[in-house]
């Protein structure tokens, strides 16, 4: 299964920088267990997200983990039990029994806020260009390739946004019309792709922060954006998610710069 | 005139597809059995879903190029609010139940009821093919799903269906296209390619107008309306 395998090979990426100094050595020194146990729970944490594993996905066996991990399998067992006290994850018996995903990680308000702490307008931009390529040519070859009827599901996704209530939902809402852009495009590369962009900032987007994002105006472009697909207007559909996106990374802009930039951290020169 | 190696490709791949119509229709017919001497609409037991999954399973087995196999059953045929679709997926050596989420408005909504190879068989009574498609929130793959209608005494009560990956799909028929002098493609019921012979025609596009130097061939499978782009 290739989606399990790119997340669990993770020892791949030491191979291609040795460390040259005896500080940088301590830097690559193996890690404790209890490091390495919060290492697999952040791992699989964030594959969920992403949707390189799904609700309902069962994983590999406990002694498969271990050994792809390469941990010890009492460190594995320690993740594997943080997962389940956070509901992620649940064990069953028997026959048809293993360790299976239950639940997406919640993000938390303060999780957001040290997450556009953390993130620079440079990178928020950085994510906006790659969305922005990303979107550009999934909309163009979903004008070309959606049949009418398809069309009509991308409408009805569009108004779930004002269906929406809570900012989850919204975020949930968002995120579906995204992605199926690219599944109109018949693309599961361009899915993949949507899948991980939204997983990265469809949280930020709707997280329940002083710079409200209203909801009415994001629907209102989602079904412009579908009408433009339903028209087969590819020059359209292009310049409306372009501008969609631009709103995004300025409205992410605008949040970050609204919880202060912390100007005591200031390095003097 | 239609060319002889265009026209003998038609025949092949509309003798593959009907031999794979027929087995969905068995499958769907021995699915139908469920109901045989019981209240309707049905209440699902778990014995009932073990012999759904045994049926599914032995479709699994006998046809190596199937991915996936199982029911979705109409909601006015069954009782139960839940458990509307049972599925059943081949993973590298195993074989496991392909978990949906089935709850309007649920995190990852799987909205089967809408899906074309259910909705299509519940408005037409026939079989059907959707795809090449993304199956996202289901099998997250690129395939195509053969369906046929489970029918009680004339109602239709559901479909039962099968999965192929659409590079399995390349694999078996780009034997057959690549015996066609010149670009050909396999076509659906929507005008979307499935398999092209060269990189003029590519899987998943939307062919709209047919060039004047090429015709159509009918694929002969009742109601899946595939077609071969070929030249003339």
């Amino acid at each position: 299964m290739p989606r399990l395998q790119l997340v669990l090979s993770f020892h791949a990426w030491s191979l291609f920088l040795a460390p040259t100094t005896a500080f940088q050595a301590h830097v690559y020194r193996s890690l404790p267990e209890t490091e390495r146990s919060e290492a697999i729970v952040n791992r699989i944490s964030k594959a969920i997200s992403l949707g390189l594993l799904k609700v309902g996905e069962r994983l590999p066996s406990e002694t498969a983990l271990s050994e792809m991990f390469g941990v010890a399998p009492s460190t594995l067992r320690e993740a594997l039990s943080d997962l389940r006290d956070q509901g992620i994850v649940a064990t069953r018996r028997g026959r048809s029994g293993g360790t299976f995903i239950v639940k997406q990680p919640f993000t938390s308000a303060d999780v957001m806020k040290k997450w556009f702490r953390e993130t620079s307008i440079a990178e928020i931009r950085d994510v906006g260009d790659e969305h922005a390529a990303i979107a550009a040519a999934t909309v163009r070859l979903a004008c070309e390739r959606a049949e009418p009827h398809e069309v009509g599901r991308l409408l009805e996704l569009a108004r779930g946004l004002v269906m929406s209530d809570k900012p989850e939902a919204r975020a949930r809402a968002d995120s579906r019309f995204h992605i199926e852009l690219a599944v109109l495009a018949q693309s599961p590369r361009l899915t993949n792709a949507e899948i991980r962009l939204q997983a990265e900032i469809v949280q930020a987007l709707w997280a329940p922060l002083p710079v409200a994002r209203d909801p009415e105006r994001v629907a209102a472009e989602h079904l412009a954006l579908a009408r433009a697909i339903a028209d087969d207007s590819a020059e359209d559909a292009q310049r409306l998610v372009l501008e969609h996106i631009r709103h995004d990374v300025h409205h992410l802009v605008d949040t970050k710069l609204s919880l202060g930039y912390p100007a005591d951290e200031q390095e003097q020169p | 005139m239609t060319n002889a190696p265009a026209a003998k490709a038609a025949t092949e791949i509309a003798a593959w597809m009907n031999a794979l119509g027929v087995d969905v229709h068995a499958l769907a017919a021995r699915m139908s059995l469920l109901w045989a001497d019981r209240p309707r609409p049905l209440s699902i037991t778990p014995g009932d879903i073990g012999k759904l999954e045994g049926l599914a399973r032995e479709f699994l087995e006998t046809h190596g190029f199937v991915v996936g196999a199982g029911v979705i059953f109409a909601t006015e045929a069954i009782r139960s609010s839940e458990g509307g679709l049972e599925w059943w997926i081949k993973r590298e050596h195993t074989v496991e139940k392909l978990e949906f989420d089935l709850t309007p408005g649920g995190e990852r909504f799987y909205d089967y009821q809408n899906m074309p190879f259910f909705a299509s068989a519940s408005r037409t009574g026939e079989q059907t093919a959707w795809g090449p498609y993304v199956d996202y929130l289901g099998f997250d793959e690129y395939i195509l799903t053969h369906s046929a209608p489970i029918q009680l005494d004339g109602k239709f009560a559901g479909v039962a269906g099968c999965d192929i990956r659409i590079r399995k799909l390349e694999e078996i028929f780009m034997p057959v296209l690549r015996a066609i002098p010149g670009d050909a493609a396999l076509l659906n019921g929507s005008g979307r390619v499935v398999v092209g012979n060269s990189g003029a025609y590519l899987v998943g596009e939307r062919i709209r107008t047919i060039p004047g130097d090429k015709e159509l061939i009918p694929i002969d499978v009742p109601h899946l309306g595939f077609s071969l782009l070929t030249g003339r």
